[in-house]
């Protein structure tokens, strides 16, 4: 059976390889390299590749800029706060 | 003997740092303070934005299969077809972009604790928005009549098929919006708990954020 499969896979690859270029199936063969609607499908392939950038860097953006201003709202709390600065710890009690 | 003890002294268990140096005054020492670990955002919050993402992808792959019609003509609009009016949607646009002003006012209205001025800001909100979908829809009646409709040409489709689902976005948002305005006036939010309006805030920024750039690129370009 492996033998049978190995042999198929190697006649597909064989007949991949050794066919000559303008038989294999093209979904965007739509005219020359300056026909304008290959222009179109480049540019819309490239949009399309870049979008996930965008979109996953305008969310990391937005957690950064979240956790820094929670840091900042944080800080000016405890500066606020003068009794935090009082508040024993485990390693001051220790000395 | 003396092996003895050097056993015995072995054999003992180490003193733990803390029991060899007692806490001032004696006695145990005090529990650590504990720090206050809030999240930098609600799990809403969080949700809004992956929410946001798809949409994002959603009007991206709109977009995509604009640019492969549009750039694929040489001609654009066709022949025949009615051209898009650019000044009546140049004004419903900064009808848009104010709402998104009117949506950020509210919000910070809630966060100070001005909640009547919270729930103004919010109807101003609506009404923008609904002033937006009805002069689209005004827009898209005359753009009927002149002949251009979603089967008449690829430009026509794509015109009703982007322009509409933002359409049907901002009416999702001022539905949502209704609720939150609701939800204003029964003094749901507080000045600590306003997760449902900073959400539904969100999303309405992201529709009008998004109409500028469907507007430049199906209108002007």
């Amino acid at each position: 059976m492996l033998r049978k499969n190995l042999l198929m896979a190697l006649t597909v690859a064989a007949v991949l390889f050794n066919t000559h270029a303008r038989v294999w199936a093209c979904a965007v063969c739509l005219g020359g390299a300056d026909d304008s609607t290959i222009e179109g499908y480049n540019a819309s392939v490239l949009f399309l590749m870049s979008t996930p950038y965008l979109v996953l860097g305008s969310i990391v953006g937005a957690l950064v800029f979240t956790y820094k201003r929670a840091l900042k709202k944080r800080a000016l709390a405890e500066a606020v706060e003068p009794g935090a600065q009082l508040v024993w710890n485990q390693e001051d009690s220790g000395r | 003997m003396a092996k003895d003890s050097t056993a015995r002294k072995l054999s003992e268990a180490p003193l733990i740092e803390a029991v060899k140096r007692p806490g001032f005054g004696g006695g145990n020492p005090p529990p650590p303070p504990v720090r206050p670990t809030t999240p930098i955002g609600s799990n809403a919050w969080l949700a809004v934005l992956m929410f946001l993402g798809a949409e994002a992808m959603f009007f991206a792959g709109l977009i995509g299969a604009f640019l492969v019609f549009r750039l694929g003509s040489t001609i654009w609009p066709p022949p025949f077809q009615p051209r898009l009016p650019l000044g009546v949607t140049g004004v419903n646009t900064i009808i848009l972009l104010a709402s998104a002003v009117t949506m950020r006012f509210a919000l910070r209205r809630t966060q100070h604790g001005n909640f009547k001025s919270s729930v103004f800001w919010l109807s101003l909100t609506a009404s923008l928005g609904a002033l937006f979908l009805l002069i689209q829809g005004y827009e898209w009646l005359q753009l009927i009549h002149f002949g251009l409709t979603v089967s008449s040409s690829v430009y026509g489709g794509l015109f009703y098929t982007i322009i509409g689902f933002h359409a049907l976005h901002v009416f999702g948002a001022l539905v949502w919006l209704a609720v939150v305005w609701a939800k204003a006036r029964r003094r749901a939010f507080t000045k600590q708990n306003y997760v449902g309006l900073q959400v539904c805030s969100m999303y309405w920024i992201f529709v009008v954020a998004l109409w500028p750039v469907l507007y430049g690129l199906v209108y002007l370009y």
